[in-house]
């Protein structure tokens, strides 16, 4: 297939148009020329799937409730690993952005005096979560959209990134396919803005969409940039049995339990005082012990989750969603019965390492990348250290997408395009006549099936050295297997099988980033749990890691975390 | 469970021509949904098989297509439910839109629809902005939060009766979108809004045929919304079009008589010459079948429908 | 049985066949049909685009009106009826408060609902049970494997949470009542779309496709004739016939009847009683094919 090219070029080029990626949009403002390229149409974006909430500490349902208490939670729920100053920061303009997307439309349940309900998360220790029913990501997603459309940026939508050009330490463009056409493109940009979400995809079980493929975070890491705490990913205590599919914590914050097969709360033996609203870590941990000590129902991998006695009128109102979706899925009516649940893959901690303005840093004395930005799920700024508390990461979309918007047009409006290398497009041509013209014998679905089983069983909840080092051979065979793919669609228009291949080719090298990390980390840390390390190790292991790419496959740094008020204790809930 | 036939729509932009149905067997396991079921089929028998998704949980709004003729999203529709039903699955594009390929359409009509009614809030520029929130008390919440549940996967577009018979209609998912805002008591552009959405191609042009609620896999209840439109569009005297002359006119009929004078109505609700005398050949031949009573009575003790019409209407 | 009887504005107006072939049918069934002489229209879901509650106030005043009579059933011979007046009974039985509002309205003119009411159309009333049964032994002219469309239209099938009688995708009541009087029902796909008659006066154009779209459906199923529980949809499908075939270009020449006319038929009333010729299109053949 010969490729035509197209050159475009924008001031800012954000990529990834979930709540990181419109919000910071929004936040360039006016007098730049700004554009969205995203693989999804943007209301498709999986921010639209969270259903929880937001946090702030607004101090609506609890006055006692402020800045500092929301910013202990949330170092000590990261494990101590979450770096203090950007914390602080988000905790700070958490309240802010709350307003200023209730200002541009927003809708949020209420109190009966009419301002914003807050309840009860994980790891929170006051009710700081803002939501709109189980919706409040969708509710957000669309306000956000809203405002793209009124603003009418440019939105590529349905174009693939592939690649991201860097040269020189400076940030030049992109390389995009844009998927109904069947074109590859560049686009010049005065500064990119990486919004690409999350990488759970790597795990059978798990909450994340399929487009969650960690696209933005292979790009930046074959372009020589580093990645920061690949190891740390989060399980959600509570998805649908052999689904995946999110039962939000926002069920627990109205009052559920966990229950197992003998029906016992048996949170009591985890943690007496949070009981089902302690963090997930910790929370996923318990359901996983209940099940591997054959507590789950029937023996079975799967504990439930029961609604039962909030009651039909308080299930309708603040969780409806969470109703459909079960009675949907499994066909449980959580008015009559409880819903048999299993920790899932979530949330990834890890991702582009980059500072509080969305800079992009690339090495442990945190060198800037010019011109490159990230923000959201794909970045590590790092707020959510080893563990992420409920209701925090779509706050950190909000508020890092709107500063590292803001930094990125600053950025831009002082530069002029750089110049392109002649090559700019090469390994992204190449990558993609390659898998349409592989004469191979291998699957996509096949191997992304064993792929993902294995991560599942062997660098899930609990994990050990020698399980990792199996993994890390296992990955080595599918990659050799990918070598063989073939994929049955040489079409231009619309290829879903072509994009199918590109993102099993990211999950598998992420896959690699994740276990090596987790294979060095000799400690247990937020969602990092090593049996055969039971203990958090401050004096070693306090800090973040960076895997850079090599031709033998990462190779791993450390840089310190930055501890401003709160210093390492025991974590207990 | 066991082996599943699907029928599989498919159109290949490449080489063009009609699309025809190609059949696929799978074998289906209990729990599987259809979008499980197009994942096997792509991933194990035919990577060309073309559809979008994503979120594979009702909440994205990518896989809205026509299963067994009515629209529905993929991922939350079990395959053993249909087979109740249905012997074989058959899949389908979205109707109404453009087929790019296989089961994905060009969504682009259904965008610019969504643009054309101001699809974001415009508060009072009048009032200061707050510093906290604006108030909302839990009911003014209640009233859009329907609406606002919208996923935009266009099942109510693609089964939409007016929208099939004339593509100048906005079209359920965009008018419940203007309800969006319409219905916010923090949205002050009623007006605005209501004044494009009362033309040709608005609110009086949806048939009521509530196939839009029907489908809707997240309960918006569209058509609903349109009325409560017509209601707004009414309460601020927006009285011209022929729907809300029509509503009017009926108002009156009934709360005079008790019953409806089908006979005047029609000559009442249209006030374009032209149109009126277009009715008049269809009215003498409705006259000479017996069809058209000239004098309209009022039903007995039609006084107390009168009293009701008077204390909940007004004059 | 005895019934209270709402036939609804348009059967009493332009479908005046449709309540003379109902009262026809029901003697030969021994229905008792009560009617409801003092009741008032059902606001045809027009009404309630402007005031629900004076709607909600109408019907509860119908509902009233049959209990004072000692009656527990109504009949509504009008999908429109159904469709509005039914949900309407619905809020009304399950809302204590709302009830209780709304009687506040009626109590000046010496009503009172209690909520004691169900609201059938006849076709549902016929298509199950005791009803079907007795039909099926009065049928006196089979109607010979007739092929027979029937169109179910939208207020009497949706929204399911409304009215819930029977599923819209796999509609089922007409054709058990066609297949009892020894009739074919014709499946084809436009059976419960619109007939476009909501929009007539609105988007003239548009209403005839959909009146042509779904006649030509049942044409080139083969049907023989259409069969409507709605007089809205007779409307449509029956005196804008010519101007909807001009509209989507193609020849129909399809004789529509009311459901209680097809049922008459067979019951062996005459084509005279039941008024057919005052269609536009003419039934002869439905006739002649049945032998009546
Ligand atoms: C089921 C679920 C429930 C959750 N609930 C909560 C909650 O209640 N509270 C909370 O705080 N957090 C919650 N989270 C986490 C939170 O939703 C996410 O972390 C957050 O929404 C991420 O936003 P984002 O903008 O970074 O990425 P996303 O919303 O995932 O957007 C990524 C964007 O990048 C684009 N993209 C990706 N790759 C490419 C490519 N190659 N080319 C072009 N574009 C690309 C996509 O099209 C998309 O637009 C939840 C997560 C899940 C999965
Ligand atoms: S895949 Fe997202 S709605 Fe079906």
């Amino acid at each position: 297939m010969a490729m035509e090219e197209e050159v475009f070029s924008h001031d800012l080029l954000i990529v990834g148009a979930g709540l990181a990626g419109m919000r910071a949009a929004i936040a360039a403002g006016e007098g730049l020329d700004v554009a969205i390229v995203s693989k999804l149409h943007p209301v498709r974006s999986h921010s639209g799937a969270a259903q929880g909430g937001i946090a702030a500490s607004l101090g609506n349902s609890d006055e006692e409730d402020s800045w500092e208490t929301h910013m202990f939670d949330t170092v000590k729920g990261s494990d101590y690993l979450g770096d203090q100053d950007a914390i602080e920061m988000m905790v700070k303009d958490a309240p802010g952005v709350i307003y200023e997307l209730e200002h541009m439309g927003c809708v949020f349940t209420r109190m009966d005096d009419g301002r914003v309900a807050q309840r009860r998360f994980g790891g929170h220790s006051k009710p700081r979560a803002c939501f709109a029913a189980d919706w409040t990501g969708h509710t957000i997603l669309q306000v956000l959209y809203e405002q793209i459309m009124k603003r009418r940026v440019r939105v590529y939508e349905e174009w693939y990134m592939v690649s991201l050009i860097v040269r020189d330490n400076v940030c030049r463009g992109i390389v995009a396919y844009d998927i109904d056409q069947g074109k590859l493109c560049v686009i010049r940009a005065k500064a990119v803005l990486f919004a690409t979400g999350g990488y759970g995809r790597a795990f059978k079980i798990t909450s994340n969409a399929h487009a969650n493929s960690g696209d933005g975070i292979i790009a930046t890491y074959r372009a020589g940039i580093p990645l920061e705490d690949m190891e740390f990913v989060q399980f959600h205590p509570t998805g649908l049995w052999r689904q995946g599919i999110l039962v939000s914590e926002g069920a627990r914050g109205e009052g559920a339990y966990i229950l197992n097969n003998d029906g016992e709360r048996f949170m009591t033996n985890y943690a007496p005082e949070m009981m089902e609203l302690a963090p997930r870590d910790l929370t996923s941990r318990a359901i996983q012990t209940e099940i591997n000590e054959g507590r789950g129902i029937g023996g079975q991998d799967y504990v439930y989750i029961d609604l039962r006695h909030l009651g039909k009128e308080r299930i309708l109102e603040r969780l409806p969603q969470i109703h459909d979706l079960a009675y949907d899925f499994t066909g449980v009516d959580c008015f009559e019965e409880p819903i048999p649940i299993q920790p899932t893959a979530h949330y990834s901690m890890g991702g582009i390492p980059c500072t509080m303005e969305g800079q992009v840093t690339c090495d442990p004395g945190n060198t800037p990348i010019k011109g490159f930005f990230a923000a959201g799920e794909c970045s590590c700024v790092s707020v959510h250290g080893a563990n992420r508390l409920g209701t925090n990461s779509l706050l950190e979309a909000v508020v890092f997408g709107r500063r590292a918007g803001t930094a990125a047009s600053e950025y831009a409006k002082g530069e002029v395009l750089p110049e392109l290398p002649d090559d700019a497009n090469q390994p992204a041509r190449e990558e993609i006549e390659w898998v349409l013209n592989n004469q191979g014998s291998e699957s996509v679905m096949a191997i992304k099936d064993d792929l993902q089983t294995s991560m599942m069983e062997n660098c899930g909840i609990f994990r050990t050295e020698e399980q990792l080092k199996s993994q890390l051979a296992t990955i080595s065979k599918l990659r050799e297997r990918f070598s063989k793919v073939k994929i049955d669609d040489k079409g231009r228009r619309f290829n879903t099988d072509l994009i199918g291949a590109l993102e099993l080719s990211r999950l598998l090298e992420f896959s690699d980033i994740i276990v090596t990390g987790a294979v060095a980390r000799q400690e247990c840390r937020g969602s990092h749990y090593r049996t055969d390390h039971p203990k958090r190790d401050d004096e070693n292991w306090l800090k973040h890691t960076l895997a850079y790419r090599t031709d033998d496959g990462p190779r791993l740094e450390y840089k310190p975390v930055t501890i401003t008020t709160y210093q390492p204790e025991e974590r207990k809930y | 469970m066991a082996e599943v036939r699907f029928n599989i729509y498919r159109l290949n932009p490449e080489t063009g021509g009609d699309g025809r149905f190609q059949e696929y067997k799978v074998e289906c396991e209990k729990g599987d949904t259809v979008l499980d079921c197009l994942n096997k089929i792509k991933g194990e028998q035919d990577g060309t098989v073309t559809y979008r998704m994503s979120c594979r949980s009702a909440i994205c709004g990518s896989c809205a297509m026509r299963i067994c003729g009515h629209t529905r999203l993929a991922c939350s529709t079990q395959v053993s439910g249909l087979l109740e039903i249905y012997e074989e699955i058959t899949l389908e594009p979205l109707q109404n839109f453009p087929v790019i390929k296989d089961l994905v359409v060009d969504m682009k009509a259904y965008w610019e629809k969504i643009e054309a009614i101001m699809p974001y809030m415009v508060p009072d520029a009048g009032e200061p902005v707050p510093e906290k929130e604006r108030l909302q008390s839990p009911e003014q919440f209640d009233t859009v939060f329907e609406v606002a549940t919208c996923i935009r996967c266009s099942a109510c577009v693609s089964d939409c009766t007016s929208l099939e018979a004339d593509d100048k209609f906005l079209a359920p998912a965009a008018l419940a979108k203007s309800f969006r805002f319409a219905g916010d008591s923090r949205d002050a552009a009623d007006k605005e809004r209501l004044t494009e959405l009362v033309k040709e191609g608005g609110i009086w042009d949806c048939v009521r045929c509530y196939e839009c609620t029907q489908v809707c896999p997240k309960d918006v209840r569209p058509a609903e919304h349109i009325i409560q439109l017509r209601e707004k569009a009414l309460n601020n005297q927006m009285e011209k079009s022929v729907g809300a002359r029509h509503v009017l006119g009926f108002m009156e009929s009934v709360g005079h008589s008790g019953q409806l004078d089908e006979g005047k109505l029609p000559m009442f609700a249209v006030k374009n010459i032209g149109a009126k005398i277009s009715m008049v050949p269809i009215g003498i031949k409705m006259f000479l079948k017996g069809k058209l009573p000239l004098k309209h009575k009022p039903i007995p003790g039609a006084e107390d429908v009168q009293r009701i019409y008077k204390k909940l209407e007004g004059e | 049985m005895r019934y209270a009887f709402f036939p609804g504005c348009v059967a009493k107006g332009t479908c005046p066949e449709l309540y003379q072939s109902t009262y026809k049918v029901a003697e030969k069934l021994g229905m008792e049909l009560v009617e409801l002489t003092e009741a008032t229209c059902c606001g045809a879901g027009v009404m309630q685009a402007k005031n629900t509650e004076l709607t909600d106030a109408y019907t509860a005043r119908t509902f009233a009106l049959a209990e004072e009579k000692g009656l527990d059933t109504v009949v509504t011979i009008c999908s429109t009826c159904q469709g509005y007046m039914d949900p309407a009974n619905k809020t009304l039985k399950e809302d204590s408060e709302h009830l209780a509002r709304i009687n506040s309205h009626l109590s000046d003119g010496g009503h009172q609902y209690k909520g004691g009411v169900q609201v059938k159309h006849l076709m549902w009333v016929l298509s199950e049970g005791q009803e079907l049964e007795n039909l099926k032994g009065k049928v006196q002219k089979n109607l010979n494997g007739l092929k027979v469309a029937p169109f179910y239209g939208c207020q009497i099938l949706r929204p399911t949470y409304a009215l819930g009688y029977e599923d819209p995708e796999k509609p089922s009541s007409m054709e058990r009542i066609i297949a009892a009087l020894g009739g074919q029902a014709v499946d084809y796909r436009c059976k419960t779309r619109c007939c476009g008659f909501p929009i007539i006066l609105e988007n003239e154009k548009a209403a005839l496709r959909m009146t042509g779209r779904s006649l030509l459906d049942a044409k080139e199923n083969d049907a023989q004739c259409v069969v409507t529980p709605c007089p809205l949809c007779h409307l449509n499908l029956d005196i804008y016939q010519k101007k909807a075939e001009k509209e989507i270009g193609a020849k129909l020449n399809m004789p529509v009847l009311h459901l209680s006319q097809l049922v008459g038929l067979a019951l062996g009333i005459s084509a005279k009683e039941l008024q057919l010729p005052k269609h536009f299109v003419s039934s002869s053949q439905v006739v002649s094919a049945v032998g009546a």
